[in-house]
């Protein structure tokens, strides 16, 4: 632990202290401190360059059952008195609720260390300006070196960032976790004759650098989502089978995020309440939710209730085996917690590339980004709108968009029928390119 | 407690934010040389109460104190910002931001006597919110959960939510030029879930830049009406056909489709970096010539409104499209100093802790001639948008979506079937050029609406009289 990470956990200490000498029963304090550093580049030299240090407090109380929270970045010492008389005063003011409680501390702690979770990249520190700037410089390049005659503007953006969390309570609770990201991403607009100006954008996040792609590949990406976006536009509306990229699969996927949480449950607003141990989904669908992945984007050693982050099978060849409950809701709904909420859901892959599982299909309509669209937790009903590719036995015929996909939560994954081999490591959602059947589209 | 009818300038000196630290930082913002340079200074506080269960069991305040240093070389934007205020952490965020300089060579602007410009109150307080002692606020929130359960017998659970915000800012910037404003707004919010038979749900919101006396008698009526109604709607509302179809976008919150469609592409960084599909077509005809596009920092007491924006420009009611030519972009400093025009006073941010964007306010369409029965009337088959949740948009190629929670399909020129949960999606020169028929009823939604832009959230309204759009592609599952 270094000397910041020291004064986190002593402030948060010292916030407990406060609180509690004002009458508070119960003290959770959390003290989130972090670093972002971004250079964005467009016309051969920086556009936007910025770099930003933030240290907030935050406070949970419980007095005479009564809960509130609170937070603040002004942490001078004399308004941090007076923010924890008026956090205090504010308690005092609402009702009572009997399930609001800290976790039983034997709950509490790390499910893993921090050299297990290996959040941190140790090169992190040593990552200079210089660096960043290069790396910018040569990501440009490389995106400029792919342009035609269609060309009109490339933004690239290096972005990286490191940060800690301290959590003390008064119930015995004291630790900090740490970890560090980056993150670099390139932006390709083109123009059409009829002032149509298509882009495409290529992103990457990894907790260490060397986990990042290269430059080309970036550039490649960017270039080929912006040409996939030409000369796009709808086709006729009807039930295609569709390929779902394995970066955007999470759209879908996180149809089940909302309907799994507790609060849904609680509120009555959920089309998962009642269909534990029931069959959800094909025999393909597995959804592992595992928080302790080394260098997972949403790894961390335990949840925002401090309870111990535990690998958990959420979805087990097609049956769903847990919600996510969080201290609150469980005492509400009179089950025992498993987790706030999703950490890294990763999920099985196949042994064929998506390439292969298209030339098998006389026609398959591949997603390969969305357009806004919502999906409804109680009922399970999605819309969204998508762009992508008509394939016809694997060829593309048709760059579309101005089209939706439409669908329900509690149908869609029993037309789950293959899985590619390619899973997107970048992101928290560790997913392979998915293969539905059956699936309606609407366009003209 | 701070005395909360001080001025801001006066207000911020209790953080030791006056001349003798504004000098020293924009002198170390400008010390390779800029084109502009600011301070923003904020200070907001944020309360708010929560009700299930039948109690009043949440409380949330939060304290955010910082400034953002912001310093531009052509359209180069250096920028760094820190929460602490003393007067060597402001200094260092200066030097931070006043890297972006070092590469250009751009002479230091020249010494500038402070000068405080003053500005119209589009958002008058009678009392501020931190005069407003929590048990006022408490009597709302039970009468509006009581209301609501008595309103239907099918209401299982009810949720309710006020929440108020005030925000200080001062902008200091190199040519001399102090600014100050005070922001208030409130939010309430409530949703509602019902049985019969199945479960649905529904919610509506309120929001302004007003104290408590925005929370008339008719409004807190309509807030545990309209929730309710959504959620009795939605319980015998279904999907609707899929395909192209004539739609009619219902006054108010319509306006969601101006946003993603139009106002978007019209924020003038866009343009001038040519990415926008609107990027060439200032003067060109756009739309019908009953159609005129309006964004709006002036409408008293609107969420979008601002006195000044966050560059410390005067704001303004700028016209979009005038009789179905396009006339303006919307414009921060960098992009009016590139086209040479004044700034619109479209500069805004989230917080201290981000810089400047184009960005709306209040987006609407101005009425039309047209009979808003008539328009309904003149569909054979179609859909009738009423209550929209979500959009997003494509800048380049113009693609746009809106998520709507509530409609109807119109038969035979009557509105018949209730439906539910449904994408749309157009291309926004496309949906311009097909609305057809405009309605005499404009109405400025009093939602909550927030617009996101470059991981930026800022409050914005939106507005509509009933028009037509002769096609656009509903997502429907039939």
């Amino acid at each position: 632990m270094n000397a910041h990470e020291q004064a986190s956990l002593d402030l948060a200490a010292d916030a407990v202290r406060q609180c509690r000498a004002l009458g508070a029963d119960e003290v959770s304090a959390t003290v989130r401190e972090g670093t972002t550093i971004e250079v964005s580049r467009r016309d051969q030299r920086v556009e936007h360059a910025s770099e930003a240090s933030t240290r907030r407090l935050g406070v949970s109380l419980l007095i005479d059952g009564r809960y509130s929270s609170h937070s603040t970045s002004d942490l001078r010492p004399e308004a941090l008195r007076a923010f924890f008389e008026r956090a205090v005063a504010a308690t005092r003011v609402i009702e009572p609720d009997p399930d609001r409680a800290l976790p039983p501390i034997a709950l509490c702690g790390r499910g893993a260390t921090d050299a297990e979770l290996d959040t941190l990249d140790p090169a992190y520190a040593s990552w200079s300006a210089e660096d960043r700037g290069a790396l910018a410089e040569a990501l440009e390049r490389a995106v400029l070196a792919r342009r035609g005659d269609d060309f009109v503007s490339a933004t690239v953006s290096v972005t990286d960032g490191s940060g800690s969390t301290a959590q003390v309570t008064s119930h015995g609770f004291s630790d900090v976790s740490m970890g560090a990201w980056y993150s670099t991403s390139a932006s390709v607009t083109l123009s059409e004759p009829d002032g149509r100006r298509p882009e495409g954008h290529a992103g990457y996040s990894a907790r260490y650098r060397t986990d990042m792609p290269g430059v080309e590949r970036i550039a490649d990406e960017a270039h080929e989502r912006a040409r996939d976006a030409v000369g796009s536009g709808p086709i006729a509306s009807g039930r295609y089978p569709m390929l779902l990229l394995n970066r955007v699969a999470g759209r879908v996927l996180g149809t089940l995020s909302d309907p799994l949480s507790g609060y849904s449950i609680h509120q009555g607003r959920s089309c998962l309440a009642d269909k534990l141990d029931e069959r959800i989904g094909s025999e393909l669908l597995d959804i592992l939710d595992d928080p302790t992945i080394p260098r997972g984007m949403g790894s961390g050693p335990w949840d925002d209730d401090l309870l111990i982050a535990r690998p958990r099978r959420i979805i087990e060849r097609g049956v769903l085996r847990s919600h996510y409950i969080d201290v609150y809701h469980g005492r509400k709904l009179g089950r025992p917690p498993t987790s706030d909420g999703p950490s890294n859901w990763v999920l099985p892959v196949g042994d064929r590339s998506w390439q292969e599982l298209a030339r098998a299909h006389e026609k398959v309509i591949l997603v390969t980004g969305f357009l806004g669209g919502n999906a409804h937790g109680l009922t399970g009903d999605f819309s969204f709108g998508i762009r992508g590719r008509l394939l016809e036995r694997g060829e593309p015929t048709a760059r579309l968009s101005e089209m939706n996909v439409t669908g329900n939560t509690l149908r869609i994954f029993h037309q789950l029928i293959a899985m590619a081999d390619d899973p997107w490591r970048w992101s928290s959602t560790v997913a392979p390119t998915m293969l539905f059947e059956d699936v309606q589209f609407s366009g003209t | 407690m701070y005395d909360t009818t001080d001025p801001v300038e006066v207000w911020f000196q209790r953080f030791g934010v006056d001349e003798d630290l504004i000098g020293p930082a924009l002198a170390a913002a400008t010390a390779w040389g800029a084109d502009h340079a600011e301070l923003y200074f904020q200070h907001s506080a944020t309360t708010s109460l929560g009700m299930s269960d039948r109690a009043i069991n949440r409380a949330h305040t939060s304290v955010d104190l910082g400034v953002g240093v912001r310093v531009v070389v052509g359209d180069q934007v250096g920028y760094a910002y820190t929460e602490d205020l003393d007067r060597e952490a402001v200094l260092r965020a200066a030097r931070t931001a006043a890297q972006i300089a070092r590469a250009a060579s751009r002479p230091a602007p020249p010494a500038a006597v402070a000068s405080r410009r003053g500005h119209p109150s589009w958002y008058p307080l009678s009392r501020s919110w931190q005069e407003v002692e929590l048990d006022e606020r408490l009597p709302l929130l039970r009468r509006w959960e009581e209301a609501t359960f008595a309103r239907d017998p099918r209401v299982r659970k009810v949720e309710v939510s006020l929440a108020d915000a005030e925000s200080r800012v001062l902008i200091a910037r190199a040519d001399g030029v102090r600014a100050t404003d005070y922001r208030p707004m409130t939010t309430a919010w409530l949703g509602c879930t019902l049985e019969d038979g199945q479960r649905e749900s529904g919610s509506y919101n309120l929001a302004a830049r007003a104290g408590l006396d925005f929370y008339t008698e008719e409004r807190q009526e309509r807030l545990v009406e309209q929730a309710v109604h959504r959620a009795v709607q939605a319980l015998s509302a279904g999907s609707p056909p899929a395909g192209e179809m004539p739609v009619v976008m219902a006054a108010g919150s319509s306006g969601i489709l101006l946003h993603e469609a139009i106002g978007h592409g019209m924020e003038a960084d866009f343009n001038r970096k040519g990415v926008s599909i609107f990027h060439d077509r200032i003067g060109a005809s756009v739309a019908n010539p009953s159609v005129t596009i309006v964004d709006d920092a002036t409408l008293p007491g609107a969420r979008g409104s601002l006195n000044i924006d966050d560059e410390g420009n005067p704001t303004e009611r700028t016209v979009l499209v005038e009789g179905g030519v396009m006339r303006s972009f919307l414009h921060d400093a960098i992009s009016a100093r590139h086209y040479g025009v004044p700034s619109t006073g479209s500069g805004r941010r989230q917080s201290f802790r981000h810089p400047v964007l184009p960005r709306m306010r209040s987006t609407y369409m101005e009425a039309g001639p047209d009979d808003p029965a008539d328009i309904i009337a003149s569909v054979s088959h179609g859909l009738y948008c009423e209550t929209f949740a979500n959009g997003q948009v494509q800048i380049g190629a113009g693609d746009f979506a809106f998520y709507v929670k509530l409609g109807w399909l119109i038969e035979g020129g009557r509105i018949t079937r209730p439906v539910k949960d449904v994408n749309l999606v157009g291309n926004g020169p496309k949906v311009l050029a097909a609305i057809d028929r405009v309605g005499n009823d404009l109405r400025i939604d009093e939602g909550g609406w927030t617009c996101g832009k470059d991981g930026q959230g800022v409050p914005v309204s939106q507005g509509m009289p009933t028009v037509r759009v002769s096609r656009l592609s509903v997502g429907g599952g039939r």
